[in-house]
């Protein structure tokens, strides 16, 4: 008990320091000399965009809680009674139109994001640091190959592989997806340049001398180092196959195998037309239920992706 | 063992200095290699198989012709040139750059405003709104255009309500002339907050003392914004650039979910994926959409080669 209270109270210690930190780091405002009032003007700029970012946002929390009728019917920005949400919340495990369950489609998103998430964290690392840490013959070319693959996004790649596919049976096929999904050249790409800014060379050749193997520094020493880095690209490549709608439109026709978003897609097709269905609700829910473990996962890892972003833009 | 401790004194004799001496390159050299191989390989192969392998198979589609009558036989640049000389395709290319065009400018300069408001700290709760602000980053572009097609919805949506009420009746978001405003007021929402925290980063590493210099030198405060900041953080403006561009050139979402809320605004050819994807998956011409795809790729590098050799070019001259 009082192991955890002194971690968390000196959490907190660390926490209130950092932000002195911060603030000293900062240009005290005074010394701007700026006119009075710039500091309220400059807020309530803020104020209306934060508004502008939130308001859909909002909108999707109110609606969820209503009925079809009232999604129409009533002010958008406030609740109407009955409230409605955990009966749509139930129809998200059933299949209501024929389309498909949304729950089924959830499962399928999060199965592809984890395994295509972890997979392309593993390549991105092992490769890396192979390209940051070792020089061997065809290194120069083979990355900038891979630098070139930056260039050509995947929505490009999603009609050749659509072709390729179905050459090699791979249509409506969950390999089919998360096979792509481990492709991140971004990855890679922070990766080998936060080994180059992390991991120094004298480090590696001291253990080279102690007679340790390749493998066992890389397990041992640099891996323990590229935490960080690693967590970003696990990040990124998560939130890009969770994300990801024109891969799996085009190479799936069975709908148990959709995930969320092509799910949702073609359920805004049909909701104006789906009769007693009711789909409205269910489609504002759904994308409620979609957002939120995104914005759960940012939110907990946001010094992951802060100190990452940093990374693309001073690495570029 | 005495032969390990020796490694890295070898590594530094047999470094190659010139290309004739690489090819004799010491054991210890070539089990580095292997090493490194080693840990290249997982990426390259899966690489290969799904980046490298398809873009060469389509382009071997696309210099095929499969006929009704006839079968499938080679017909050279046939597809090719029946992409250059659609106009529909040309019109879709169009459409993306003006989109991207306005977007793209438009979305720097508010993200630029708000990094600044937050690294000068001339607002109240900066982190409080750099955080709100990265929202819509985690919502899938899917559901971001549902929520938007709800709100712009030309029936029932309380953005047209809105309007209503500031006197616009029979105001429409979703009309044919709204179209791409409205497709340009969602990405603003997408993409601003991602674009702030970028150039935010870039302005925190714009060296403290820089700044004081020109505050004790008495420079009025948009001076040091527009003449130090700025060109301080241009690499990382021109990164921007070049990455929402590419972003800009493949719009596909967006306006297929909103075609679902005002059916007829957009066509099969709108934009260059959505003409891509109706022609290769919709109607089964994948030898025409391969050759439409391969195209586009060119468009994209090019462009992107482009502002690369822009950035390069700048910093020479610096």
């Amino acid at each position: 008990m009082s192991g955890a209270s002194i971690s968390a109270e000196t959490r907190r210690e660390r926490r209130r320091r950092e932000r002195l930190a911060e603030r000293d780091a900062a240009i005290p405002v005074e010394l701007y000399g700026l006119k009075r009032g710039t500091v309220t003007a400059l807020t309530t700029c803020c104020v209306l965009f934060a508004l502008f970012t939130l308001a859909p946002v909002a909108w999707v929390i109110i609606n969820s809680t209503k009925t079809q009728s009232n999604i129409f019917g009533s002010f958008g920005f406030w609740f109407a009674s009955p409230f409605e949400f955990f009966h749509t919340f139930a129809n998200l495990f059933r299949d209501i139109d024929g389309d498909g369950t949304y729950a089924n489609w959830f499962l399928n998103t999060v199965l592809y994001s984890l395994s295509g998430g972890i997979g392309a964290t593993v390549l991105a690392v092992l490769g890396g640091y192979g390209f940051a840490r070792f020089e061997f013959r065809g290194s120069k070319v083979f990355f900038a190959i891979i630098i070139a693959g930056l260039l050509v996004p995947i929505t490009l790649v999603a009609v050749p592989l659509y072709l390729a596919y179905a050459k090699v049976h791979l249509i409506n096929s969950v390999w089919g997806m998360i096979l792509p999904s481990m492709v991140v050249p971004v990855g890679l790409y922070l990766m080998r340049t936060y080994v180059e800014l992390s991991i120094p060379r004298e480090l590696i050749d001291a253990a080279r001398i102690d007679g340790a193997s390749e493998l066992r520094i890389f397990l041992r020493i640099a891996l323990p180092l590229m935490v960080p880095g690693l967590m970003t690209v696990l990040l990124l490549s998560v939130a890009g196959t969770w994300n990801n709608y024109i891969l799996p439109l085009i190479i799936f026709s069975n709908n148990q195998l959709f995930p969320v978003t092509v799910g949702m897609g073609l359920w805004s097709q049909h909701a104006g037309n789906s009769g007693d269905a009711n789909l409205y609700p269910l489609l504002v829910l759904g994308g409620l239920v979609t957002i939120v473990p995104m914005i759960a996962l940012f939110a907990l890892l946001q010094r992951y992706w802060r100190g990452g972003l940093l990374l693309g833009s001073v690495a570029n | 063992m005495s032969e390990t401790a020796l490694r890295p004194a070898a590594r530094v004799v047999t470094r190659p200095s010139t290309p004739r001496k690489r090819r004799r390159r010491s054991a210890y050299a070539r089990r580095q290699g292997r090493a490194g191989l080693a840990f290249v390989t997982p990426f390259m192969i899966i690489f290969t198989l799904i980046m490298i392998a398809p873009l060469g198979y389509a382009v071997y589609q696309s210099l095929y012709t499969t006929k009704l009558i006839g079968g499938t036989s080679f017909s050279g640049f046939a597809n090719y040139s029946a992409v250059l000389q659609s106009g529909d395709f040309w019109g879709g290319v169009i459409r993306v750059i003006i989109f991207g065009g306005i977007q793209i400018p438009v979305m720097l300069a508010i993200a630029f405003f708000f990094a600044t408001i937050f690294d000068l700290g001339v607002a109240r709760w900066g982190p409080l709104f750099r955080a709100i602000y990265f929202i819509p980053f985690a919502v899938p572009i899917v559901v971001s255009s549902v929520m938007w097609g709800f709100l712009l919805d030309p029936a029932y949506g309380p953005f047209n309500h809105l309007m209503n009420a500031v006197g616009f009746h029979n105001f429409n978001w979703l009309s044919g002339n709204l179209m791409i405003p409205s497709i340009i007021i969602i990405a603003i929402w997408e993409w601003t907050g991602y674009n702030c925290i970028i150039l935010y980063t870039a302005l925190k590493s714009v060296p403290r003392d820089v700044i004081e210099a020109a505050i004790l030198d008495d420079t009025p405060l948009w001076r040091i914004i527009v003449r130090i900041k700025l060109p301080m953080v241009r690499p990382a403006i021109i990164m921007l650039v070049f990455i929402n561009t590419i972003g800009a050139m493949q719009l596909f979402i967006e306006p297929t979910i909103l075609n679902n809320y005002q059916a007829g605004v957009v066509t099969n050819t709108w934009t260059p994926v959505i003409d891509i994807y109706s022609t290769a998956i919709s109607n089964g011409q994948y030898q025409l959409g391969a050759a439409m795809a391969v195209v586009l790729a060119v468009i994209v590098v090019a462009i992107s080669v482009a502002s690369l050799g822009f950035r390069g070019r700048r910093r020479g001259q610096q």
